[in-house]
């Protein structure tokens, strides 16, 4: 799953507050305790200095002290082989009737001499920190400290990057407003971060790049079609000038007819390209009010004898009349195109069902060969089967065409073995 | 009849030229802007074909210096630019009729023919062929002394043939001619057929002494 890039930096930061608080509470927690244990084990020194001086001076402490009394220390004899007057600590657990149970004891076992030379042997305990209660609150406390620590990036870091994004955010919408073949239609965002005024021009820039390499390609194809008719002409007309000889035969006639045909297929393909540009060019200006169910009747006319021949009829229900602003050339092309397949690939006797009603226009008519990929079938030279003689720009006519006017929408489905085109007001 | 060609691609010229001097036409040419503007105002034409891109300026200018010097050619465009706002702007400033190449040959007669017809301010505007006689203004057809009825489409083969009697017209010209763009190139242009069978059919009945003859695979012929 994709992450915000607000989060992804969180992430880390999360892993590595909580690495680097575990790591710190170990080293503060040993050396809080050894800091203890030196101040613990500073006051029982003191305390057996002061022992073993009262000792020298009250000898009855030595007789009269051999448990734990309320000062919290012991002279038992000593022995005179392992005699000896180092310091040595332990911790233990001592039962204490306050909590009801044992408690850790810092204790200092070391050996003295009484003023007649005696040994004895020196217990002073004292009550220390618990060391695990500690831990526990410790950790609680470092708990709470680090989930304190990692809500605070958290909302700063919405809260800022937010706002440090936003020039972004920005950049993103004003690139889904971008239209192909309209260079304003980007819009550059102010904005003081560095990096996305980088962003920004080099999107101007690349936008820029691709809009003169199109409109080279544009001009190209415009070109080249203009350039193509007149070589056209030259040789449709030479031919024309050929099949006025009387003296050809007829099987003369038939060949040149037919060469004269494919040079009509290709004048027929440049003219589409022609339209083509000239749609994406938005050179078709004019706008009037056009009625489509008075246009569907008038094309209807014009095919009348070719369908009749095709033995295809038409059903066609008007609900509504359908009408829209938009050019009337433009509008007629459109229709046209359209009936204009839906006679071509009809099936033999066929029919072919038109409704319209007040905001949609729908064009039927039974399949030869299944559905329709409507992927493909509104892309320039994409052809259907058993298509050979179609250049394949029909549809991608009407495509164009639809895309000139925002309200219009052209839609493709399949249905009980027809193929359905709607023409969709919005 | 004089009709003065103003074309700068000489292959297209001399096609033109060609054909229509079968037609027995006059014809002159001028190839560029300058060669163009002085025939046209020193001479008078039954028809001016006039391309749009000329070496030397645009076509269209010729026509302003036309309305200006108020002289009146008439004017058929002949144009590889098939661009809406250049055929509308051409009829505004006074071209009789716009052409877009590549066109048939055959076509172009029709428009010259139209257009001449249609400057025709005496005379007799009708075309005939053997008994047949057809006019243009009242969409009539008679063969001797009796009108013959037919439908538009009929009428519209019938008037192509008759302007070249004796020579081949395709089925492609007849249909993109009398059916419009709307048929495309790709189709079967069989449908033709019935329409030519019914037209054969009529003139039989009234006795005419044309025929319509059919050159397999290419196209039709009157006789």
């Amino acid at each position: 799953m994709d992450v915000s890039v607000k989060n992804y930096t969180n992430r880390y930061i999360i892993i590595t507050i909580l690495v680097v608080m575990a790591i710190w509470a170990l080293l503060f927690y040993a050396v809080l305790m050894d800091e203890v244990y030196d101040n613990v084990d500073d006051g029982l020194k003191n305390q057996k200095i002061e022992i073993i001086r009262e000792a020298y001076i009250n000898s009855d402490i030595l007789n009269n002290t051999r448990e734990f009394g309320i000062n919290q220390f012991r002279i038992l004899p000593g022995n005179a082989d392992d005699f000896t007057d180092r310091n040595h600590f332990t911790n233990e657990l001592i039962y204490m009737p306050y909590d009801d149970e044992d408690e850790p004891y810092r204790v200092l076992r070391t050996g003295f001499y009484s003023k007649e030379g005696n040994p004895y042997l020196l217990e002073i305990r004292t009550s220390t920190v618990e060391q695990d209660d500690f831990l526990i609150n410790l950790a609680i406390s470092l708990t709470v400290l680090y989930m304190v620590i990692i809500l605070s990036i958290l909302v700063v870091n919405q809260l800022i990057l937010t706002r440090a994004w936003l020039p972004f955010t920005r950049i993103l919408s004003n690139l889904s407003n971008y239209r192909f073949g309209d260079v304003s239609s980007f819009q550059l965002v102010e904005t003081k971060v560095k990096e996305f005024n980088e962003l920004n021009s080099q999107i101007s820039l690349m936008i820029q790049r691709n809009e003169s390499v199109f409109n080279e390609q544009k001009r190209f194809l415009e070109n080249a079609s203009h350039e193509l008719q007149t070589p056209l002409a030259i040789t449709i007309n030479k031919l024309d000038l050929l099949l006025q000889d009387d003296k050809l035969l007829e099987q003369q006639l038939v060949k040149i007819a037919e060469a004269k045909q494919s040079l009509h297929r290709m004048v027929g393909l440049n003219k589409s390209l022609l339209m083509l540009s000239r749609i994406d060019n938005h050179q078709y200006k004019e706008i009037e009010n056009v009625n489509f169910n008075e246009l569907t009747k008038e094309l209807l006319r014009d095919v009348e004898d070719y369908v009749s021949f095709r033995e295809v009829k038409f059903n066609l229900i008007e609900e509504a009349i359908f009408n829209t602003s938009c050019n009337p050339d433009l509008a007629r092309i459109l229709i046209s195109n359209l009936l204009r397949n839906a006679i071509k690939h009809n099936t033999n006797p066929g029919v072919i069902d038109i409704q319209i009603s007040s905001n949609r226009l729908d064009i039927c008519n039974p399949s030869t060969s299944g559905a329709l990929n409507p992927q493909y079938i509104f892309e320039r030279f994409h052809k259907g089967y058993q298509d050979s003689q179609s250049n394949g720009l029909g549809l991608s006519i009407v495509k164009s065409i639809v895309e000139t006017y925002p309200n219009l929408e052209i839609a493709y489905r399949f249905e009980n073995n027809f193929h359905v085109f709607s023409l969709i007001r919005s | 009849m004089k009709i003065l060609i103003i074309e700068d691609e000489v292959e297209l010229l001399h096609n033109v030229q060609e054909f229509l001097e079968q037609e027995s036409y006059l014809i002159e040419s001028a190839t560029n802007y300058d060669a163009a503007v002085e025939k046209v105002l020193s001479y008078q034409y039954d028809c001016v074909l006039l391309d749009i891109m000329l070496p030397g300026g645009n076509g269209l200018d010729i026509l302003r210096v036309l309305k200006k010097e108020k002289k009146d050619q008439p004017v058929l465009i002949l144009s590889a630019k098939d661009s809406v706002e250049d055929k509308v702007l051409g009829l505004e400033i006074g071209a009789d009729d716009y052409l877009a190449k590549p066109f048939h040959l055959s076509e172009l007669l029709a428009r010259v023919k139209s257009i001449i017809r249609r400057h025709m301010h005496h005379g007799n505007p009708v075309i005939s062929y053997k008994d047949v006689t057809l006019n243009p203004d009242l969409r009539q057809v008679q063969i001797g002394d009796r009108d013959i009825t037919l439908n538009r489409k009929e009428y519209d083969i019938l008037y192509y043939l008759m302007l070249r009697p004796n020579k081949l017209m395709e089925k492609t010209t007849i249909a993109e001619t009398v059916w419009g763009d709307n048929i495309d190139q790709a189709d079967n242009l069989d449908f033709i057929y019935s329409q030519i069978k019914n037209l054969k059919r009529k003139l039989k009945e009234a006795g005419a002494q044309i025929d319509i003859q059919a050159v397999y695979g290419v196209g039709y012929k009157l006789i």
